[in-house]
């Protein structure tokens, strides 16, 4: 019976990962998706009742709304720029460099994802301090962030180049088409993949960021991260704090569900 | 062109390492206030090494990342390709599902961890950590592996397997060489992802011990001496040395 | 002829002195003690602690928090992990309710008697005759200015809004504090302000005036050392430390309109493994031995305990500025505030925070 033997490989090959994630993390979140849903944590004599009070006010208050298009926002132009910047630093490792000079300069791309974030931070505060002087301003959170992310898109869009048979492209312009062409008809379409799974990985814990939005940003530096923040560190309104993240949740699900039939035709050609 | 292409690659890594180069610089500065001018002085090294709370929450930092990453690398890889060389039911929620522990705030994570963590007996210390940061890992190896697994195609499995090879050797004759690069880079990912994971880890650590992202996060509060930039400075060199070593047995760039 | 005591040594002297003649209960609580508290808020002073293993042979462990509400989360999910914790005044009660903390043997406490009676025995750390916190230091959060590039003598908090400080002035990101200044600034109760429009209008004209906001005294320091404060919001014992300890040209001010006063308790956790070892460490950072070492060498709030306050040297800033009754009159006593309002409190506050960014 092909059919049960392939659900059965397949469950055992999924099942590790994510018995653990249920066990960790969405047991957990189903939780708080419980608590999102009462007027108060239901802890020290509060009574609490069953609301949606929390979820509308995303809509109706304009701080929650609001911020929250600030934070996609900042996503949009992080995750535009580290796409942008690190696609040809792909390039150029996979195309121009060979042997162990590729390994090496790699390895140096990646490196700084290994030291600490806050300290990679606060260090850019000296630089942005001085010739430039655009420390605690929006610009200078962006260029914090892009600097975090910038080895997550050039990592998984070289891994994805980096697959690419030689031969495709020596075809192609075999055939007549133009380096431009090449380009754009074989080797962008065979890494998208990559090029998505960069998007994903950074598109989305930007627009939960609040660490370099604080340290840099002064005070521009308000988004949702840091007002989901304070429902956990200033106020005691856990409801709240996991009614806006399931939210945010909610729109970036939305935003895949509406972007990827276009995708799907795009990766298919 | 060529020319263009290496000076762009030197901006990138100048932009990369301008707040590293400067982060060690000041670790050799006598500046407690990280004030310029430039006064070289080792007093930070020295008082690093009398500081065995953050000497030890660096160990602790390191091998929860070795063994944390060890773990996600293999149940991601494995889900990976359990997900992406099938279709069946289910498989586009099992996709979905990878979003939630990236997309919400890890301090939500981190507290409702916790909590259930406190409900169900587990508590707080290294083995909840450990815990956590397997699972905050997971959906990036799933997603790196899985970019690599979409580039490649079944075609060579199929091709090894018309040619009259068993699905295990199939397995690791074809596929593994192949997904090597992807598999080497989720693991750095998840490597990176536990190193530098500080908001899980202040949650779940045991009163009195931590890890060293937790120090330098709790240090802020205090006083953020250059001590931490000290640790930093040689952690980066360690990393790098590591690195080095291990790429003279394996090549990440791939075959060429 | 110098003797060669160092300063280190010659402290944990000081500070085990009264332990080793005070406490013959001490050998039963031997052992460890957790404590939950701010990083560098006095409890976790190296000689301090040294000198209470000396004496009494318990070892003394912190954990630390990073807001109140942390501080009430890792009591609720870790019973039995602590011994010692500091709460603010305005928290003892909800904690004493949820059942956080246990009421105090005060008969173990012998500096109890010396604190001063109106923080001793306030009904924010007293219920049914007993006390579920030993207060231990007070202050005032007001503002600080760089008396080397400011030099007229600052006395109104309108500073923070003087154009001429434009884009130099610093405040915390706190809700509750901002309020509470606003609340000062237009003349208003801290607690009960009526008018929160005015408030608002009153904050949000600071847009130009921030720099950008500090959460530690660290940071505080650290903007200030550069230059990029002239004038900001601070606390009365972190300005006495960053003018002694990090020698920067502090000059803290209690202006015309007043100030915002606080003060701390140290607790007893509920399940607390060593409640003895706990109530020793506590009598211990209530006594003269410990307080004045801290705020002569280190720089601290002002201490509870009047004989204690009474030791310091004339022109410690406690004494001087904190000491003075004219100033304790303008002080308003911050109190504690309902879920309800610390949320209306944070949505005012992020709506200011919003027409900063736009």
């Amino acid at each position: 019976m092909p059919g049960a033997e392939k659900h059965l490989r397949v469950t055992f090959l999924v099942a590790p990962a994510y018995l653990w994630l249920a066990l960790t993390v969405f047991l957990p979140l189903a939780v708080m998706l419980f608590f999102s849903f009462l007027t108060a944590v239901p802890v020290g004599g509060r009574e609490a009742t069953l609301t949606l009070q929390h979820y509308v006010s995303f809509f109706t208050k304009k701080i929650y709304w609001y911020n929250a298009l600030r934070s996609l926002e900042l996503a949009a132009y992080v995750t535009l720029a580290c796409v942008v910047l690190g696609y040809p630093v792909a390039v150029i490792l996979t195309r121009m460099i060979t042997g162990r000079a590729r390994e090496a300069i790699f390895l140096m791309i990646i490196l700084p994802f290994w030291t600490n974030a806050l300290v990679r931070t606060f260090s850019w505060t000296m630089v942005l301090r001085g010739p430039f002087d655009i420390i605690f301003t929006y610009p200078a959170i962006v260029i914090g962030l892009v600097h975090a992310y910038l080895p997550y898109a050039v990592l998984t869009i070289y891994v994805s180049l980096q697959a690419i048979d030689e031969r495709l492209i020596e075809a192609a312009r075999a055939l007549g088409a133009s380096k431009r062409q090449a380009f754009m008809r074989v080797m962008l379409p065979l890494s998208l993949p990559g090029v998505l799974a960069g998007v994903f990985l950074i598109f989305i814990p930007v627009t939960g960021s609040f660490m370099e939005p604080r340290i840099l940003g002064g005070k521009d530096a308000i988004m949702l991260g840091p007002i989901i923040e304070s429902q956990f560190t200033a106020t005691f309104n856990w409801p709240l704090g996991a009614a806006l993240s399931f939210m945010m949740l909610a729109i970036i699900l939305l935003m895949l569900a509406l972007g990827y039939p276009l995708l799907q035709r795009h990766m298919e050609r | 062109m060529r020319f263009l292409g290496l000076t762009y690659l030197g901006a990138i890594l100048a932009f990369l390492y301008l707040p590293i180069a400067i982060m060690m610089l000041m670790a050799f500065n006598q500046s407690p206030l990280y004030e310029l001018p430039f006064t070289f002085d080792l007093v930070w090294f020295k008082a690093l090494a009398g500081n065995e709370r953050l000497l030890t929450a660096g160990w602790n930092s390191v091998w929860i990342a070795l063994v944390s990453s060890a773990i996600a690398t293999s149940i991601g890889t494995v889900a990976a390709l359990g997900l992406a060389r099938n279709e069946f039911t289910g498989k586009r929620f099992l996709q979905l599902m990878l979003f939630p522990p990236i997309t919400i705030p890890w301090l939500i994570i981190g507290t409702a961890m916790l909590i259930f963590f406190f409900w169900t007996g587990v508590g707080r210390g290294l083995h909840a950590i450990l815990l956590g940061h397997v699972a905050l890992s997971l959906p990036y190896v799933i997603v790196v592996v899985g970019a690599r697994l979409a580039t490649h195609g079944p075609e060579l499995e199929e091709a090894a397997a018309s040619l009259g090879a068993r699905p295990a050797q199939a397995f690791f004759r074809v596929t593994v060489p192949l997904l090597a690069p992807g598999i080497v880079a989720a693991g750095m990912f998840a490597f990176a992802v536990s190193f530098d994971q500080f908001i899980i880890s202040y949650f779940l650590a045991a009163p009195g011990t931590s890890t060293l992202p937790v120090e330098i996060f709790t240090a802020i509060r205090k006083g953020f001496t250059p001590e931490i930039n000290a640790i930093s400075s040689i952690v980066i060199i360690i990393s790098m040395s590591l690195v080095l070593v291990v790429s003279r047995f394996y090549r990440f760039g791939g075959e060429r | 002829m110098k003797m060669t005591i160092n300063r280190r040594s010659a402290l944990a002297m000081l500070g085990s002195a009264p332990l080793l003649g005070a406490m013959p209960r001490l050998a039963r609580a031997a052992g460890e003690i957790k404590v939950l508290n701010w990083q560098g808020y006095g409890t976790d002073e190296k000689w301090a602690t040294e000198a209470f293993e000396k004496a009494t042979g318990i070892k003394v462990v912190h954990d630390y928090f990073n807001s109140e509400q942390e501080m009430l989360t890792k009591l609720r999910t870790s019973p039995g992990a602590y011994d010692v914790v500091l709460i603010n005044n305005i928290y003892v009660m909800d904690a004493a309710k949820e059942g956080l903390i246990q009421p105090l043997d005060t008969a173990k406490l012998s500096n109890f008697g010396d604190l001063a009676p109106a923080l001793r025995d306030s009904d924010r750390f007293v219920q049914d005759g007993k006390h579920y916190a030993s207060a231990w230091v007070w202050g005032l959060t007001s503002f600080a200015y760089n008396f080397e590039k400011i030099t007229d003598k600052i006395d109104t908090i309108e500073a923070l809004w003087n154009p001429a400080y434009a884009g130099k002035v610093g405040m915390r990101d706190d809700a509750m504090e901002a309020i509470q200044f606003g609340a000062l600034a237009t003349g208003q109760d801290i607690n009960n302000p009526a008018d929160m429009a005015k408030i608002k209008d009153k904050l949000m004209a600071l847009k130009p005036q921030l720099k950008t906001f500090w959460s530690s005294e660290d940071e505080w320091n650290k903007l200030f050392a550069a230059g990029d404060y002239l004038v900001a919001v601070y606390w009365s014992g972190s300005a006495s430390r960053s003018r002694k300890a990090m020698k920067l040209p502090v000059q803290f001010v209690v202006p015309k309109e007043g100030a915002i006063g606080w003060f701390d308790g140290l607790a007893v956790a509920a399940n607390a493994p060593n409640p003895d070892g706990a109530l020793a460490f506590i009598n211990y950072m209530i006594d003269p031995s410990f307080y004045i070492p801290w705020d002569t060498n280190v720089g601290a709030p002002a201490s509870a305990n009047l004989k204690a306050m009474a030791g310091l040297p004339e022109d410690a800033l406690n004494r001087a500025v904190l000491g003075d009754a004219e100033v304790v009159k303008r002080v308003q006593w911050m109190a504690p505030v309902t879920d309800q309002q610390r949320q209306a409190q944070q949505e005012l506050w992020d709506e200011v925070k919003t027409s900063f960014a736009q």
